[in-house]
């Protein structure tokens, strides 16, 4: 007892003395990490300063005769007065709720499902099959959607149609081309969710699942109470993935719907792509773009602040 | 003594200029490997797309490496990105591409903003000037529209299309037609009908978001009514009667259209009358390759081609097409190698090789050759639509028209899927343009289109 008493002492002054020496600088782990914040600051930081700095210029790239001329927060009224630029907006966000609350739920299945399977080898190949979606391009996965969701000789209209369901004009309507996209997402992404509710289900220690089984024998008080707490972290990280991803979501509706048909499909990226690199207006275009960063990270705070919980704290 | 030294200089410098500098000198000895001979080693870029006649000038390279030294290197890019990875070069001055590939559409773009060079500074240079190179060989209308801005030429037609009316025989004949419609009201009043069964349907028109919406869709109905985007002082013209026609014919003949057309491109159209689902298209040159190789198409013996149909203006086809130009970024070594390129591969005397191998030139003798008139039955038709009925301003090619497009595009589809009437999409168009063109319109810019 007396030597646990000294050792615990011990630590403590060492401690304080090493906190009133001058911090030492370990040049070689600094020199180490040197390397990548330099890149993060050039390829991360600059472009965002950039973009801020655009934000606020005239900057048309086919008429570049009187670029540079600071306009203030011309470019944001024009954001902010365009109804196009809201109904984007919310078209996205729409979508955002839907895929996150079906990903989630379903990831949660999956997870649970292959946890509680006794057989390793099954674990180990649903796990590897999970991955296959996610290593895709999204690009490739809507050039391949263009070819599922064709009305004529799509795979969707033909699986559909050996269980009687009529053909279904996916890309040419404008409600089923979003439905259509939504669906391309859930494919891709709820593996991802699945993936990672699995790791936080490794965390639920055994013996207090053991213990919760002599209180009760509803799954569900199980799930709710001992679990879930536990894949509370992991749904936030997860959220937070998704709406930066979403956000910014460009490839895979370009390259299936480019948008349309109208503007049904035309998602908050497209719309941005389309100023900076159709219309050839960059200013407004970042303007668009910073209003989303500011966008993403208040959603980010929000989720942390209503949905994470500490295992510990419940 | 010194009058005499005078007298000889003087004599010496004519001999001298009269030797180095006539026509006649250039004509008797110019030859590629000459010409090439201060560039050899010199690396250019070219910008490609994927198309056939991108592929046809990739198995032509090596022949000029060959015989100037000169390495040609190129990028494969979609149609799509194209622009805007073209732009981006220009305005960065990164000159990664020599070659550059202006679409029709473009040529004011990157001309106005002094992007490309005019091609004058090697075309009347006789040493780079091949003395056949014959600019007058080329369908006028061609060199005008993919070439030319503001009277000056910029770039020589490489990648050349017309819109054609394809059909297939053996659907027409089956449905009692021994010819295809001659104009745009017969296809809707007595083709439509008869053809549209059996879940087949008598015509599809490209009509996805995007350029296919804007150029192939909705500015192929506005020209054979009579209508047209812009009037003479550039303010919009769509809401004119006959404009208004030409898309009202548009929403009507979509019932005799697949139910998706709004998300039918070219590909999707192509294989509709490919695969026998649809028994007419109106579609790019460029298309016969696909449709006249068994393996991409069924209906190979079934296959006609013709003019597009007329309407009550008479016949205005579709007018696209690519010329290759020279960035002015580029080195002057890499200019003079890349006009070297651009003249050769464009030039008479590869022309028919070029169509051989799956180009579409731009060169008239080749579509009055027999040989390849048997070869390409599509040519009459081709070299028909160009001579007879070209409309350079199909599309205006001043900088704007990207982002008019962009308008046309959202809500043309928008009209057709019947969210907004033709005279709500209209006057949405229309007040959209009026700002994208108020410079021109209170005459702060010069009205070239």
């Amino acid at each position: 007892m007396a030597n646990m008493a000294d050792a615990v002492s011990l630590v403590e002054t060492r401690r304080t003395a090493r906190h009133r020496r001058f911090p030492r600088i370990n040049w070689l782990a600094l020199a180490m990490i040197m390397p990548s914040v330099i890149a993060l600051l050039l390829i991360g930081l600059y472009p965002l300063l950039f973009a801020v700095s655009l934000s606020f210029q005239r900057f048309l790239l086919n008429r570049p005769q009187n670029n540079g001329m600071f306009v203030g927060f011309e470019n944001y009224a024009k954001v902010l007065e365009d109804p196009l630029f809201w109904s984007s907006l919310g078209r996205t966000l729409t979508m955002l709720l839907i895929v996150l609350i079906i990903q989630i739920i379903a990831g949660i299945g999956i997870a649970l499902l292959v946890d509680s399977s006794r057989w390793r080898v099954l674990n180990w190949v649903v796990k590897t099959v999970l991955v296959i979606p996610i290593a895709m391009t999204p690009a490739v996965v809507g050039l391949l959607g263009v070819l599922i969701f064709n009305r004529d000789f799509g795979l969707m209209n033909y699986l559909l149609g050996l269980i009687g369901i009529e053909k279904i004009n996916w890309l040419g309507d404008p409600t089923m081309a979003m439905a259509a996209i939504i669906i391309t997402d859930i494919w891709q992404w709820t593996p991802f969710a699945a993936l990672i509710m699995l790791s936080s289900l490794a965390l639920v220690p055994h013996d207090m699942i053991e213990a919760a089984k002599l209180d009760t024998k509803s799954g569900w008080m199980i799930f709710r109470y001992v679990k879930l707490p536990y894949l509370m972290p992991g749904i936030t990280a997860f959220m937070i993935i998704r709406t930066a991803d979403v956000l910014k979501l460009f490839d895979m509706p370009f390259t299936l719907t480019r948008g349309g048909p109208g503007v049904s499909t035309e998602l908050i990226s497209l719309y941005v792509q389309r100023m900076g690199f159709r219309i050839f207006d960059m200013g407004v275009a970042s303007a668009q773009a910073v209003l989303l960063l500011i966008l993403c990270i208040v959603l980010a705070r929000a989720y942390i602040y209503f949905f994470y919980r500490a295992p510990e704290a419940e | 003594m010194r009058k005499g030294f005078v007298l000889f200089l003087v004599l010496a410098l004519l001999v001298v200029g009269v030797f180095s500098a006539t026509p006649s000198r250039a004509q008797g000895t110019w030859s590629l490997a000459e010409a090439a001979k201060p560039y050899a080693g010199t690396e250019i870029r070219a910008f490609f797309l994927e198309r056939p006649g991108y592929v046809a000038a990739q198995q032509m390279i090596p022949e000029f490496e060959k015989i100037t030294g000169i390495k040609v290197t190129w990028d494969v890019t979609p149609y799509e990105n194209s622009l805007e990875k073209q732009t981006l070069d220009f305005t960065g001055g990164t000159a990664q591409f020599d070659v550059v590939l202006v679409d029709v559409v473009w040529i004011g773009n990157f001309a106005a903003n002094g992007w490309i060079v005019p091609l004058e500074k090697f075309y009347k240079n006789p040493a780079l000037a091949d003395p056949e190179l014959n600019l007058d060989g080329f369908f006028p209308i061609l060199l005008e529209s993919f070439g030319t801005w503001n009277n000056v030429i910029y770039g020589l037609p490489f990648d050349n299309y017309s819109g054609l009316l394809y059909f297939n025989k053996c659907m027409l004949k089956e449905a009692g037609f021994d010819r295809p419609p001659d104009t745009w009201e017969e296809l809707l009043n007595v083709y439509g009908p008869a053809l549209t069964k059996d879940g087949k349907y008598a015509f599809a028109l490209q009509s996805r978001r995007g350029e296919t919406q804007s150029a192939d869709s909705f500015m192929r109905v506005i020209w054979p009514f009579g209508g047209s985007l812009l009037k003479e002082d550039f303010t919009p013209n769509l809401s004119s009667p006959e404009s208004l026609a030409g898309l009202k014919f548009r929403q009507e003949l979509m019932k005799y259209m697949p139910p998706d057309i709004v998300a039918f491109d070219h590909d999707e159209t192509v294989q509709a009358l490919a695969q026998g689902q649809v028994a007419m298209i109106t579609e790019w040159s460029a298309f016969y390759a696909t449709l006249s190789n068994p393996a991409t198409s069924r209906i190979t013996d079934c296959l006609g081609i013709t003019v597009e149909p007329a309407g009550p203006a008479g016949r205005r086809p579709a007018l696209g097409g690519f010329s290759l130009a020279i960035n002015s970024s580029s080195s002057e070594a890499k200019q003079a190698a890349a006009w070297l390129f651009i003249q050769w591969i464009t030039s008479e005397a590869k022309a028919k090789e070029y169509a051989e191998r799956g180009g579409v030139p731009g060169r008239r003798s080749v579509y009055s050759d027999p040989e390849m008139i048997a070869k390409f039955p599509h040519y009459p038709a081709l070299a028909e639509s160009w001579e007879k009925y070209g409309n350079p301003v199909f599309r205006p090619r001043f900088p704007e028209w990207p982002a008019i497009s962009d308008v046309i595009a959202q809500f043309g589809t928008e009209m057709m899927l019947g969210n907004i009437s033709v005279e709500e999409g209209v006057a949405r168009i229309e007040a959209e343009m009026r700002t994208i063109l108020r410079d021109y319109i209170e005459g702060r810019l010069p009205r070239l289109q």
